[in-house]
């Protein structure tokens, strides 16, 4: 192997540790926090950096060809339909949950924006 | 050899919060990253816990008398003991049966007889088919598809039969009927941001669907996968638009066509081609060159039949679930 070819190893090898960390961090949360919004939380930040950073190692390992045509596809997929899946999951949650302020406090855009300026 | 630390030093190392946390004692999460509830309103005191188990375990004493009663104090000592013995007896068993299975790909296993041989071989020439698995399953055992189809079906009805508001409601008594139907009363209605998901995603996931039962024959999937691909972007939807929506090409009646034509599709299909096979007649379905999408005899049209009747049971689980109507 050349250089270059080291070179492009050890950079998907990087990205791919840096994804798997990310990873191990959302588990944690997952399995740490207790509240439904926090745990959602924990969990999107996997599916979309860690996602996108373990496969963009992956790419980077294999090359140009149609392997990694289809690893471009499942990223935006993923990106695609996980965002949407966690908005709908926070929005039954605020919806139904009937002892909300137990847990949050409720805002509005206005008075956040406010806090803000402050 | 190491010094042993004060106590107010040590409680500042790492080590020390690192093994407080270990044992369970302090969660560094909760108040600094945590929002942290303010009183879970479903908590339990410790005071009440205590007396519920004192009451259970009260009750218990009064209903069965323990200490009187030496029957049940026996019967339990056994129960454990037999429970306990049983249950090392099974493993002794399905350990002894592990040892005596034939290594994995030895040429003498009988799993390695002439029928995979047959198929490997011969299977591309008699079926058509370049993927074997739909060579398998729909030709060489196309009676064993048509059962789990059927299986299927009858699943569904079931599903109606248990499940389906009554259709007589509807005109009798619209209120009562408007209350039965009545699925989400909290859930949001259709949401802004799903549908716009939905507009892109819906054609793409049914395509594919439609590209994997087409090409059955060819490539691996088939009937079954692309029916359940089609089936969930059908439930996505339904989901980002509602019923009304969905009404205007799903009703009773579009599953009752559907599921009919398909399975006695299959039955004449398959029934002729057995027949013609089992007397040694001429078949007058052409095999056609393998590879081709036109090809491989009967498997394109009984891959689009499985794939309807499972697309259409799918749709219709969800359906009687969530509304119990169309």
């Amino acid at each position: 192997m050349g250089m270059i070819e080291w070179i492009r190893l050890l950079i998907g090898l990087s990205l791919l540790i840096i994804g798997v960390v990310i990873f191990a961090s959302e588990i944690i949360g997952i399995f740490k926090m207790k509240y439904v919004l926090n745990r959602m939380h924990a969990a999107a930040m996997g599916d979309t950096l860690g996602l996108l950073s373990s496969l963009l190692g992956l790419m980077i390992i294999s090359g140009l060809n149609f392997t990694t045509l289809k690893m471009v596809f499942v990223i935006a997929f993923m990106w695609f339909t996980s965002p949407v899946s966690s908005h709908l999951i926070s929005r039954m949650e605020t919806s139904t949950n009937e002892s909300l302020s137990y847990y949050c406090e409720e805002m509005t855009l206005k008075e956040i924006e406010e806090e803000d300026v402050t | 050899m190491s010094r042993k630390k004060d106590d107010s030093l040590y409680q500042k190392t790492f080590s020390y919060k690192f093994f407080k946390w270990m044992k369970g004692e302090k969660d560094p999460l909760v108040g600094n990253v945590e929002m942290t509830p303010k009183k879970d309103p479903k908590e339990e005191e410790e005071e009440t816990i205590n007396e519920r188990l004192r009451e259970k375990q009260m009750m218990l004493e009064k209903i069965y008398d323990v200490e009187n009663n030496k029957l049940i104090l026996n019967f339990r000592k056994i129960y454990k003991f037999i429970s306990i013995l049983f249950c090392i007896t099974m493993f002794a068993i399905l350990f002894l049966n592990v040892s005596y299975l034939p290594p994995v790909g030895d040429a003498g296993n009988p799993s390695d007889n002439e029928v995979p041989v047959r198929y490997i071989e011969k299977g591309i020439e008699e079926t058509g088919a370049v993927n074997f698995v739909s060579g398998m399953i729909l030709d060489y055992r196309a009676f064993d598809t048509f059962g789990e189809s059927n299986v299927l079906f009858i699943a569904t009805i079931t599903v109606l039969i248990l499940l389906k508001v009554d259709s007589k409601l509807k005109k009798n008594d619209p209120e009562k009927y408007e209350k039965e139907t009545n699925d989400r009363t909290l859930e949001p209605k259709k949401d802004p941001i799903l549908q716009f998901c939905a507009r892109y995603l819906m054609p793409v996931i049914v395509l594919f669907g439609i590209c994997t039962i087409l090409n059955g024959h060819i490539s691996p999937g088939g009937g079954f996968s692309g029916g359940a691909i089609i089936g969930a972007g059908l439930i996505l939807y339904l989901n980002a638009f509602g019923f009304n929506d969905t009404e205007r090409f799903f009703i009773e009646k579009t599953y009752k066509v559907v599921c009919f034509v398909a399975l006695t599709f299959y039955c004449l299909a398959k029934s002729y081609s057995f027949f013609t096979g089992a007397n040694h007649l001429e078949s007058h379905i052409p095999k056609g060159i393998p590879g081709a999408i036109l090809s491989s005899g009967l498997i394109l049209p009984l891959d689009i039949c499985v794939g309807l009747v499972v697309a259409c049971t799918m749709y219709t689980f969800y359906c009687m679930f969530r509304k119990g109507d169309y």
